[in-house]
């Protein structure tokens, strides 16, 4: 049986009354840039923290290149959880960026790209340390290597996070808010980054409130409420045209608070002062 | 009543034996113990319940207990199972085993207080628990646990005068044998208590320090080396 790239399979998640994931299934070919878009609390986070194991779901399976992460699916719903070298070393090959980067405070930015390549893939420091700077040099911050994190900004930080995961060689990139908890003027050097990354072919998983944003780099846009994939497709069919009452409202809603989007609502909006 | 200052030059050397004996004792649980501790606080938060319960026994039984009872306990009883040791030795697996259980609710403390997508960055690039714990979650405990540590490691200093009770020839025991040979407790006592104070003095500056200069470590250039043995072996050298 051949396998998607990436296949979600059946997830499912619960939080003590409340169902996160209602029985998800998505596939991603690879070279493949999809955005994950809802309301909040409608189950995008935890869908791409289940993808690298990260928040395990109760249910389901996660492949990723004709490999199971986490767990192996038994006969009679059991399921073997793996040993921990097992599942680090499948985490190894997806890059997670998150909402408030982690960056690791008591690193300076060149030793948090070069620490995992050291530890996780056994690359010598050398060879760590040349990696890392050139990556450092590809997200615009050749010159700050030496710098602790905390005297960087939070565009910085976020693209240091980016470096340190694509210095790891990863297949897939898994990207959780990735500008959400950034100033506005600092939020395009960052988009920038993963714009570049999108166009050379990299493999992304992104959830992100900037819809602007995945129009531009999304092949496919995921729509999801209340832990279900609502609807999803290209960019263009979606936003321009949603064929779901629930999308459809989302994306008003959207507008409604950025009074230049030409959205019907958007000048309504303007005028009652919301 | 005046102060004999013959006691200090006839005795002095013999109270400062006992000194010696008392730092190498406490260097020496420190050493035992520190670790001990780490594994403690990594024993309670364990996945596997008999180990969590088993380093939760541990770190209770030690904390409640008073460390006189359990200095007997260890040089009394040990015997009996034909366990021979020397009385300094039981001094050193004493201290070492009450001060760990105190360090281990540090530790474990300081564990819990790095940011959980600490651990979850460090996870999803492919470390593994212990490779995470190593590298990136016990260094940064470092600057939150130090003062705790450090005044454990003062009162540590402190209970070794317990350690007298079962006749180690500590600073406290010789202060006794010492009034007894002269029936001077007034000098004895505070020549010993004087180098008490000057040791733990010692110690908590060094600590103040090295605090400083954890706290300013965000305002220089790094360095690269960073693990908890790396950050001791470099400030210890300076």
């Amino acid at each position: 049986m051949t396998r998607s790239f990436l296949e979600l399979s059946q997830l499912t998640t619960r939080f003590g009354d409340t169902l996160a994931l209602d029985n998800v299934s998505l596939n991603v070919t690879q070279g493949e840039v999809v955005c994950l878009i809802g309301p909040s609390g409608c189950g995008k986070s935890t869908l791409l923290r289940s993808v690298n194991w990260l928040q395990p779901p109760d249910a389901g399976s996660v492949w990723l290149d004709n490999r199971p992460v986490g767990q192996i699916p038994e006969t009679g719903g059991k399921r073997a959880h793996w040993r921990n070298p097992d599942l680090a070393r499948q985490r190894a090959k997806m890059g997670m960026v998150f909402q408030n980067f982690n960056v690791w405070p008591h690193l300076s930015v060149l030793e948090n790209i070069v620490r995992a390549q050291m530890v996780v893939l056994k690359r010598p420091r050398a060879e760590a340390e040349t990696r890392a700077r050139a990556l450092l040099d590809e997200v615009g911050l050749g010159d700050r290597a030496d710098y602790w994190p905390d005297d960087l900004s939070g565009g910085q930080k976020q693209r240091v996070a980016i470096a340190r995961s694509l210095a790891m060689d990863p297949v897939l990139m898994l990207l959780d808010e990735p500008t959400s908890a950034l100033d506005p003027e600092l939020v395009s050097d960052v988009l920038g980054v993963l714009k570049t990354l999108a166009q050379r072919g990299m493999t992304m998983l992104i959830v992100t409130h900037e819809l602007g944003f995945a129009a531009q780099v999304a092949d496919r846009i995921v729509f999801m409420e209340s832990g279900r994939i609502v609807e999803m497709g290209p960019p263009a069919d979606l936003l321009e045209a949603p064929t779901t009452d629930r999308l459809r409202r989302f994306l008003d809603q959207l507008s409604t608070l950025n009074p230049f989007a030409d959205a019907p609502h958007a000048p309504s909006a303007v005028a009652t002062g919301a | 009543m005046g102060l004999d200052f013959s006691i200090f030059i006839d005795y002095g050397p013999r109270l400062l034996l006992g000194f010696w004996l008392t730092i190498k004792i406490v260097v020496l649980a420190l050493l035992l113990g520190l670790p001990l501790g780490v594994i403690m606080a990594l024993g309670r938060r364990s996945r596997l319940r008999t180990i969590r319960f088993a380093a939760t026994a541990y770190v209770e039984l030690f904390r409640n207990t008073p460390f006189m009872i359990q200095v007997f306990l260890i040089y009394y009883v040990l015997p009996f199972y034909g366990i021979r040791l020397p009385a300094e030795q039981v001094g050193v697996l004493a201290l070492a085993a009450f001060g760990s259980a105190y360090f281990a609710e540090v530790i474990r403390a300081g564990i819990e207080a790095v940011p959980k997508g600490q651990f979850e960055s460090a996870r999803s690039i492919g470390m593994t628990d212990a490779q995470a714990m190593k590298n990136i979650i016990l260094p940064q405990t470092l600057p939150i646990i130090l003062p705790p540590l450090g005044n454990q490691t003062l009162s540590l200093v402190k209970e070794s005068a317990i350690l007298s009770t079962i006749t180690v020839q500590e600073m406290t025991m010789t202060a006794i044998r010492v009034q007894g040979e002269t029936f001077r407790p007034f000098e004895a006592f505070i020549f010993i208590a004087l180098l008490y104070w000057a040791l733990n003095e010692t110690i908590a500056t060094g600590l103040r320090a090295w605090e400083r200069r954890l706290a300013r470590r965000g305002k220089r250039p790094a360095n690269a080396s960073a693990s908890v043995m790396g950050r001791l072996k470099g400030s210890m050298g300076r």
